[in-house]
């Protein structure tokens, strides 16, 4: 059984490659979203344990990343795919990339949860990171689901949430900053946590983009660097 | 049904044979013959135009074949349809009751096929696993559960109590999955929400972490005080009993807040130990020596004959010997024996102790490793037994990989194994293929 939109071929084993490869891409998705909520837990419970594992755990990512790479340059090589089959290796080679940064990211996070783990933590215990973090992962996940599900509504919405999420980034960095004014001993800690809401509000485009190129797959139009609501006029 | 068939027949026949007498009175047999057979067709024709009418427009009752072979057919017709669409209410209403009832179900259950995408699943998938009933249908079920250590399971390292993932809907939740293989190729897979249990054995454990911490300093001061009086010389004589007795049991006491402080200890910290290279026969010989001198105990035999050292934690591995060699002592009469070993066995290595003691009842066995659990209530306390002993074992054991046996016999004594796996193992000889685990 195929899913959806990939057309069927008249070679079966062309059908299933691009669809392993699909598979292969959501399972890189997959560990990525691990990755991500272990870095924010660990962040939130301060577990320096946890952090170095998702900073050590990052080549798996990595290693998913050059494996799918090469496998679509041998699709594109020996099976010259066109129309739908093409924005899909288009959209799959732009896909992993962002995925591989947000693994990136939260290899970033893990470090700088297990230096934080050995500072005083602050009475709110991250509360605004924690909910940042959440709602970060909220997006991969969906994000992850409109690709699997190739649903381009979805994928709308995730874009939308982006503005949110740099909101609350913004809001992050205001409070920062007057912590470190008002006592300058909690600048280290105060710069480290910014440094992790900023691997966040990261994230958070990595995954619209992801969700720009589900839309692409979809539809076949480009909507990076436009509004997507009003359905692709230059913004 | 023949007798219309024959009465078709016979008509046909008839009509056919009076054609060709008439035209045989006229002089011309062969188209008399035409003529009815004629007659005939046009009628049969008229009546198939007819049936295929009726059966286009849909208005077979009112349809007007006559009497005979066509009117049969009509009959026959009307009742397969009715009894087809008797079948499909029936079907419909069954489905519709299965569907209910899977509904029902708190667990989610899906219908995979044998590549695992979605063929069939229940409300209450949706509600656990956010899977969406008509939509998700052919995709694969790792598309949408995308947890590494399910996409693991999945692949083929199943675990038999399948395997726990965070909720892909619900941050702090929960799920447990299983897959069951059923009919040609297919799998059904069972998501059950286990929150509240994790939660609840959290608390278990936190609990008795804590509670013991909290039992221990005022320990501490009461058996102070006691040993202090104990040892008293003004101390009336009269109190001398009492007071010994109350030394005994905060002795006792503080044995068991020490076992369940350690049994919480290898409960709760999955990290921060220091692996070794243990010596187990050295091991072996020291705990034997740990009981030189004692009195009114079993006589204790080591048998090393395997020379690889094992990677563990030491202490965790040392109080594994420890406790099982208190247990098997405490349950041997003094004329008996206890043998210590420690020798290959095929797929890795076998730390193990042999009593030639009362044994333990077949029913006792699954029940051993439960914390404070006693076959014999009143004796064991006699003999110092706490109930910890074995859990401690068990949990150190599952630390290192290895996995406890009992063999026991009643009047015979009893066997308690640790089966290490060969990774375990340092510097091993190769092990002998099927040189079983000699018993002692």
């Amino acid at each position: 059984m195929q899913t959806s939109d990939l057309s069927d071929h008249i070679s079966k084993r062309y059908n299933k490659d691009l669809e392993d490869l699909r598979n292969r891409v959501i399972t890189m998705g997959g560990l990525v979203e691990d990755q991500l909520a272990s870095a924010i837990s660990a962040v939130v419970m301060g577990d320096s344990e946890l952090g170095l594992k998702v900073a050590n755990d990052d080549y798996k990512v990595n290693r998913l990343e050059v494996n799918i790479d090469e496998e679509c340059s041998r699709i594109l090589a020996t099976r010259a795919p066109a129309a739908g089959d093409l924005r899909l290796i288009v959209a799959i080679i732009k896909t992993i990339t962002d995925l591989e940064r947000i693994g990136d990211e939260a290899e970033k996070i893990g470090f700088l949860a297990s230096m934080l783990a050995s500072m005083d933590r602050p009475a709110d215990s991250y509360r605004e990171l924690k909910n940042l973090g959440n709602h970060v992962l909220q997006m991969v996940r969906d994000a992850m689901n409109a690709f699997a599900r190739l649903d381009v509504e979805a994928a709308q919405a995730v874009v939308r949430e982006d503005e949110d999420v740099d909101e609350e980034y913004d809001a992050i960095t205001r409070q920062g900053i007057t912590f470190m004014m008002e006592d300058a001993r909690s600048i280290k800690r105060v710069m480290n946590v910014t440094w992790a809401a900023r691997a966040l509000e990261r994230i958070g485009d990595h995954a619209k983009n992801i969700c720009e190129y589900v839309i692409y797959m979809v539809e076949g139009r480009d909507v990076r660097h436009t509004d997507v609501l009003s359905g692709g006029d230059p913004a | 049904m023949p007798g219309t068939r024959r009465r078709f027949v016979v008509g046909l026949v008839l009509l056919l044979a009076a054609g060709m007498l008439i035209g045989w009175l006229y002089g011309q047999p062969a188209l008399g013959l035409l003529a009815a057979a004629l007659l005939a067709l046009g009628y049969q024709v008229r009546q198939l135009l007819r049936f295929e009418a009726a059966l286009n427009n849909d208005r077979l009752d009112d349809a007007d074949l006559g009497e005979g072979i066509w009117a049969q057919l009509l009959a026959r017709v009307i009742y397969l349809r009715q009894r087809g669409r008797k079948h499909k209410r029936r079907h419909r209403r069954l489905l519709k009751e299965v569907r209910n009832s899977t509904n029902a179900m708190p667990d989610a259950g899906i219908v995979l096929n044998a590549n695992y995408e979605i063929l069939m699943s229940n409300q209450a998938a949706a509600e656990l696993a956010g899977i969406r009933a008509p939509q998700d249908r052919g995709q694969r079920i790792d598309n949408i559960l995308r947890d590494p250590r399910f996409v693991a399971y999945l692949a083929g390292e199943r675990g038999e109590r399948g395997v726990e993932i965070p909720s892909p809907l619900h941050d702090d939740n929960w799920l447990l999955c299983r897959l069951v293989p059923f009919g040609a190729d297919q799998h059904l897979l069972l998501i059950r929400d286990i929150t509240e249990a994790i939660r609840v054995n959290r608390m278990r454990r936190d609990f008795v972490a804590n509670a013991s911490h909290e039992l221990r300093s005022p320990l501490t001061v009461i058996s102070g005080y006691l040993d202090t009086l104990a040892n008293d010389e003004l101390a009336p004589a009269d109190w001398r009993k009492p007071l010994a007795q109350m030394r005994e049991q905060a002795e006792r006491m503080n044995r068991v807040v020490g076992e369940l402080l350690e049994l919480s200890r290898l409960e709760n910290d999955a990290a921060a130990r220091e692996e070794q290279e243990i010596d187990i026969g050295a091991a072996l010989a020291f705990a034997r020596r740990s009981y030189a001198g004692e009195e009114g105990i079993a006589e204790i035999v080591v048998q090393a004959p395997l020379a690889s050292r094992l990677r563990g934690v030491p202490t965790e591995i040392e109080s594994v010997i420890a406790n099982l060699l208190a247990n098997a002592l405490r349950h041997t009469p003094a004329d008996g024996r206890v043998t210590l070993a420690w020798e290959a066995v095929p797929g890795g290595a076998c730390l193990s102790v042999t009593d030639s003691g009362e044994g333990i009842a077949e029913e006792y066995l699954p029940r051993l490793t439960e914390r404070f659990f006693r076959v014999d209530e009143g004796r064991s306390r006699d003999s110092g037994g706490i109930g910890l002993g074995l859990a401690i074992v068990k949990h150190a054991l599952l630390r290192h990989d290895a996995r406890l046996e009992i063999d026991s016999t009643p009047g015979e004594g009893s066997r308690f194994a640790c089966h290490f796996p060969a990774e375990r193992l340092v510097g091993s000889e190769p092990v002998p293929i099927g040189r079983s685990g000699a018993r002692g």
